[in-house]
């Protein structure tokens, strides 16, 4: 008798524990599969006629709509300010994030004809836990640059939040950046900046 | 006389070899693996930075402007000329001549590194190369055998044995680098190179160089550009990604 109720006992924690195992498995989708039409679209869109003779402006708006799909500006600007981030005011955080979401917009828009005219081609990704590494290379005839795509699960999405070109941390490099800032102008100065440069940016971008 | 003399060397050089491998294997061992997927990366309080001092800021930010400044004027300009006189082909042949020369420096610096199976890519590369690829003109080697090219630098060795970086600098016409790296870097290039011994002067020297500098940089024109577009104190990018790229490069051949 008792080795009946055991013998259900283990068959119920084991079917259970395949459940879990195959809700898990369904539950965490493939980064590169995600990562491959996204990156994809992006790409037949900013080669679109359409989007070649747009305004600056709604050409940045569109980017940041597309981006924003596998994109995560707030961890990305959580991250590039590092420890000071949680020294910083609710309204801070935002103001910042929009800042410098705003500024990579503007300086990746005058490079979107660098990605035109190249293949991407995924070499392969790593999980752990919750973050996964996807890897790829942009190519054409002469050159190969290498480019990491760290990112975070977020509910069914993989969300990137830093960028590695050739080993180079694009949220290290900025952070170290802005620290400087910090040590010497504080938050007040770092906004300054930052407004400051985008309107650089805005102009140049203008201009051309 | 002579042949005792031979023993001695050959016994002296297996003596230095046989304490030099554990430590070099220790040394190697100790060096942080970076991990981008772990938070701790972000986290550290510590960036590159601070762990080689930047004593001479307000002279390297002056020699940085003067950099920026022949750059914009002068190199960008003559190199931007080249490119479009000379087709990309050749341009990459040049490169393809000069990197293969320096190959049996390559080498030794990765044997000093107990980089043996490295050191052997760069010896086949260099048989390989110098035959089958003219005299270093191609790259069959990379191309056909997969034997990709890696580097080995006299700073990197310096490092392994334990010498530190000393500090950073901005050296003119030259770009980022540091103390201990800038006296390998001349060392390797300088004194060990087939291709500066061959000149007749300093002067030829130093055109050979210019030249071989400016073909490098017709091949990644645009890039300083994008680079200062993209930041907003570009003497502190540039350092940064200096440190970030040397410790990626020399922790991809520690761990793959």
């Amino acid at each position: 008798m008792h080795i009946k109720k055991y013998c259900i006992f283990i068959m119920t924690v084991l079917a259970f524990w395949t459940l879990g195992l195959q809700g898990g498995a369904t539950a965490a989708p493939d980064p590169t599969e995600q990562m491959k039409p996204f990156l994809d679209n992006i790409i037949t869109q900013l080669k679109s006629e359409e989007f070649q003779n747009d305004t600056t402006c709604n050409q940045c708006n569109r980017i940041v709509e597309l981006a924003s799909e596998h994109f995560d500006f707030r961890e990305m600007s959580k991250r590039v300010m590092g420890k000071q981030w949680k020294h910083l005011t609710p309204q801070q955080q935002d103001q910042f994030t929009e800042l410098f979401t705003k500024l990579l917009q503007y300086a990746y828009i005058g490079q979107v004809n660098e990605y035109v005219d190249k293949k991407i081609e995924f070499t392969g990704q790593r999980i752990k836990g919750n973050r996964a590494e996807v890897k790829t290379k942009l190519m054409d005839e002469n050159k190969e640059i290498p480019v990491s795509y760290i990112m975070i699960l977020k509910g069914d999405n993989w969300m990137t939040y830093d960028i590695i070109v050739e080993g180079v941390s694009l949220v290290r490099n900025y952070r170290e950046q802005i620290f400087s800032v910090l040590r010497e102008e504080q938050f007040a100065g770092l906004i300054t900046l930052l407004e400051k440069k985008i309107a650089n940016l805005e102009a140049g971008n203008d201009e051309g | 006389m002579k042949y005792f003399i031979q023993i001695y060397i050959i016994s002296l050089l297996g003596a230095v070899c046989l304490i030099a491998f554990p430590l070099t294997v220790a040394l190697a061992a100790n060096d942080k693996v970076i991990d981008f997927l772990d938070d701790a990366f972000y986290d550290e309080e510590e960036t590159e930075h601070t762990q080689v001092p930047d004593p001479l800021e307000p002279l390297n930010r002056w020699m940085f402007s003067f950099n920026d400044y022949s750059y914009t004027w002068v190199l960008e300009p003559v190199a931007s000329g080249y490119s479009y006189v000379v087709p990309p082909d050749i341009r990459h042949s040049v490169d393809n001549f000069f990197y293969n020369l320096q190959e049996p420096v390559r080498c030794l610096n990765a044997l000093a590194q107990a980089r043996f199976s490295d050191a052997g890519t760069m010896a086949l590369r260099f048989i390989v190369n110098s035959t089958g690829g003219v005299a270093g003109l191609g790259d069959p080697a990379g191309r056909e055998l997969g034997l990709k090219a890696v580097d080995a630098t006299l700073g990197e060795t310096m490092g392994v044995w334990g010498v530190g970086d000393g500090f950073y600098m901005v050296v003119p016409l030259y770009g980022p680098t540091t103390l201990r790296d800038f006296t390998g870097t001349t060392v390797d290039s300088l004194a060990l190179s087939p291709y500066y011994m061959w000149a007749d002067g300093w002067e030829e020297s130093m055109g050979i160089y210019l030249g071989k500098e400016l073909n490098k940089l017709s091949l990644f024109l645009g890039d300083y550009e994008k680079m200062k577009q993209l930041s907003f104190d570009p003497y502190i990018a540039i350092r940064n990604g200096y440190f970030q790229t040397r410790t990626q490069m020399r922790n991809y051949k520690t761990t793959e």
